[in-house]
């Protein structure tokens, strides 16, 4: 009897796909394709990017049309204007978080929305949005969204209206993609750093739209519980 | 053919301070096709690699955009890159990729990259 209360283990057993990560890591590091240092260093530096230079690029484009013009012929120019340097700022001085160097800024207007997706796995502009959300990488999610974008949508709690053209964007080749969200109503006189606060990562792939209050710093909601415990 | 010396590094070197697909830039020749040319994409075999979708083969659609030129994926993957091509920029009517879509949202479209040899013109 004793041992079926025995303490389940801490950590579960590890992956298949993790043990081939490490025997690669591994074996490059012996081979001396790179050092360990190198790929603590690369490691640390890829914790650090986050969406928040795309955000500044929504909100300077909202803000200056001759940006905005530019943004959407050039993302990678345009990025400079926000700190980011796709061909050159990497740690290891080649090549980039995502490998290729290719940003589009897809614009949309009141009666066309874009949605980013990559069906073969996870394409995603790194350098200026960071790491991919759990759920984009998800073949329920790439599956899905191109066949059936609106339900999805809707399942991110945005319904798009019938007379709007949705436009899915399979990033599998080597451009990656930002969607630049139309600016939204009640924010007339907003500055940068005001407008760039509402430009949430969501946004940024296309399956929310800012909304003037809806931010990523906001606090979480809390809600009365709808069977409080009677005591 | 076979080479006493194979450079690992070859693609390091061409993209460092370049970028990729940037290092190909005027290396793809004359592009094929143009904008709003109506295109079809060819249902290659893909033995070993591809990015070219299932669902879109056969289906037609509309040049939007020469975005840049590359090895298409099936060679880059053989770190063969002495054919670079076109890359397209296409949009597909929803419509026309699933028989099923809603003809409600007939405007819904969809938009990827395919590289040259998997167009023809319709």
């Amino acid at each position: 009897m004793a041992e079926k209360h025995k303490a389940a283990p801490m950590v579960d057993e590890i992956s298949d796909f993790e043990v081939l990560e490490i025997a690669v890591r591994e074996l490059a590091i012996e081979k001396g394709l790179f050092t360990a240092e190198d790929h603590q260093q690369w490691s640390e530096y890829m914790e650090t990017v986050g969406p928040l230079p795309a955000a500044r690029l929504v909100a300077k484009a909202w803000l200056d049309p001759e940006y905005k013009k530019l943004a959407v012929t050039d993302g990678v120019k345009a990025s400079l204007e926000v700190g980011i340097d796709w061909i050159h700022d990497m740690p290891s001085h080649f090549g980039t978080p995502s490998d290729y160097c290719n940003l589009r800024v897809v614009a949309d207007t009141p009666k066309l929305k874009h949605v980013v997706v990559c069906t073969l796995c996870s394409c995603y502009p790194r350098p200026i949005l960071g790491q991919s959300p759990e759920w984009y990488r998800t073949p329920n999610y790439r599956r899905r969204i191109v066949r059936w974008p609106r339900q999805v949508l809707s399942e991110f709690g945005l319904v798009v209206p019938e007379d709007v053209e949705i436009r899915v964007e399979d990033s599998n080749q080597k451009s990656r993609f930002i969607v630049l969200p139309v600016r939204p109503e009640g924010t007339e006189g907003w500055t940068e750093d005001q407008l760039a606060e509402i430009v949430t990562r969501d946004c940024l792939i296309g399956v929310a739209v800012p909304k003037p209050g809806k931010t990523n710093v906001d606090k979480r909601p809390v809600h009365p519980a709808i069977n409080p415990v009677g005591h | 053919m076979s080479k006493t010396h194979y450079d690992r590094e070859h693609h390091i070197k061409k993209a460092t301070n370049v970028g990729d697909p940037q290092c190909f830039r005027g290396e793809a020749g004359p592009a094929k096709f143009k904008v709003g040319d109506r295109v079809r994409v060819k249902d290659l075999p893909s033995l070993f690699y591809s990015r070219t979708m299932f669902y879109t083969r056969g289906a037609e659609c509309t040049v939007a955009e020469l975005v840049y030129e590359s090895p298409p994926a099936e060679d880059e993957a053989w770190d063969n890159c002495e054919n670079p091509e076109w890359f397209y920029s296409v949009i597909f009517k929803q419509k026309d990729l699933w028989p099923e879509y809603p003809d409600a949202y007939a405007n819904d479209t969809l938009e990827t990259e395919l590289s040259e040899r998997w167009l023809e013109l319709v």
